[in-house]
């Protein structure tokens, strides 16, 4: 499991990803870690399939009794499916998502893990004194999701937005913004149900300070790029599946 | 899923699977009872020493129902637990793994106090099953004893149907449907214990 530090100051943002033991027919996907003084915040806790090498790679920046937080930002396997193995590891751990998507999440298995409803118009959390807002973005795809946005270290984990599937040795930020939007106008054409929804959200992202965009698939947006991701998802049609 | 835990998935599924098969046999013997005790009514002093013997079918019939009832809480007991006990392996084989990658980590020793947890969790889990299909093999030898109990009456009652004179023939074919019906309960549970009994207390 490839770790790459992303941020750095009074707390920490690392992404993981390209698992290269990872098995050929189950999607690649970034988790990513906040890491506060005592506390780590587990954005995206990954598949069952991707739990062993996510979890090992997590224990070179955290023990485990200070894996205090976890959040998924929907109910696909892909992203919290791991969520019953979390459960029989974590003493003390909450997990922040969907409200919706309570009773569906739990199904993973979620006993000694304090669910806790993130409501639809979004909320504010706090890991120590660093203070996240969990930003809605239904219908990106799915029906209920949340983005989180931290501000002091101007990054946005924007979930399945910015997508793209690559080799497992890609390089972890996007180098040639031309060539990497080819890799993502067909998941987001056909995943993406809704042009109003995608409106929406690109209204109030760019009211954010953004340096760094980071989804749930494929390679991470930095500087320039973010504007230019967002100037291409705005004129991008998408829903085309029908 | 290794084939060991596939098997006592398949071997807790088919308990429910089998008695429900019962549980349809015994409601027709209790009909059965029922029938009887009309034809024995209806003949007489010619089927005196019948008449008891439907009251002992409906009884057996009852408390045939009443047991698969509770052996069929039990199974789902016995069910859920087979599920805990396949989470407890799949986290503590997981959790092996993690010790094994983490290698080296800053943090690794703190995942020995996850892994030492799961594995006497992943322990109970697997006396716990052996204690409860020991139990469960119990109450299904209860169910055998009622089946073969049945056999008797039927036995029984083939003699007391040979003094019945015009009503023989009826009176025959209680005794019968009893039978039969002893028999498929007996194997029916036969093939329950035997799916079982490879995972009982030794």
């Amino acid at each position: 499991m490839k770790m790459t530090k992303i941020y750095e100051g009074t707390h920490q943002w690392v992404m993981f990803g390209r698992d290269e033991n990872k098995p050929d027919n189950i999607v690649d996907s970034n988790q990513y870690i906040i890491r506060t003084p005592n506390k780590c915040l587990l954005l995206q806790p990954g598949g069952t399939e991707l739990f062993a090498p996510m979890m090992a790679a997590v224990l070179h920046h955290a023990p485990v009794d200070q894996i205090t937080d976890l959040f998924a930002s929907h109910q696909d396997p892909d992203v919290i499916s791991s969520l019953g193995l979390w459960d029989q590891a974590l003493s003390n751990a909450k997990l922040h998502a969907p409200a919706l998507w309570e009773g569906y999440i739990r199904h993973f298995g979620c006993e000694s893990i304090e669910y806790v409803p993130i409501p639809d118009n979004g909320e504010t959390i706090k890991i120590e004194s660093v203070e996240l807002q969990l930003i809605p973005a239904h219908y990106l795809h799915s029906p209920c999701g949340f983005h989180v946005y931290d501000p002091v270290a101007k990054i946005l984990m924007c979930g399945s937005v910015g997508s793209a599937f690559e080799a497992p040795n890609a390089p972890v930020f996007v180098e040639r913004f031309d060539v990497h939007v080819e890799k993502m106008r067909y998941y987001h054409q056909r995943m993406m149900p809704s042009n109003q929804a995608k409106r929406a959200w690109i209204d109030k992202v760019r009211n954010l300070d953004i340096d760094i965009l980071a989804p749930q698939h494929g390679r991470i947006f930095k500087g320039d790029d973010v504007k230019r991701f967002l100037d291409w998802f705005d004129s991008l049609q998408v829903g085309t599946g029908i | 899923m290794n084939s060991q835990t596939k098997s006592q998935f398949i071997a807790v599924a088919s308990i429910t699977s089998e008695l429900s098969a019962v549980m349809v046999v015994a409601k027709e013997i209790s009909l059965a009872a029922a029938n009887a005790k009309a034809i024995a009514f209806r003949a007489g002093d010619k089927a005196k020493g019948f008449q008891p013997i439907t009251d002992f079918i409906n009884e057996l019939a009852k408390e045939t129902i009443e047991l698969v009832t509770n052996i069929n809480v039990y199974a789902l007991l016995l069910y859920r637990l087979t599920v805990n006990e396949y989470r407890r392996t799949e986290a503590y084989n997981r959790f092996e793994k993690v010790g094994k990658l983490a290698a080296g980590a800053a943090y690794a020793d703190s995942m020995k106090e996850p892994i030492a947890t799961a594995r006497t969790m992943m322990q109970d889990c697997q006396r716990q099953f052996k204690r409860d299909v020991t139990q469960l093999l119990g109450q299904l030898e209860a169910v055998m004893h009622h089946a073969r109990a049945a056999r008797v009456i039927a036995a029984n009652s083939r003699i007391e149907a040979s003094q019945a004179g015009e009503y023989l023939q009826s009176l025959q074919a209680v005794a019968e449907s009893v039978d039969k019906a002893a028999h498929t309960i007996h194997d029916n549970v036969q093939r329950c214990r035997i799916a079982l009994s490879i995972y009982r207390n030794s």
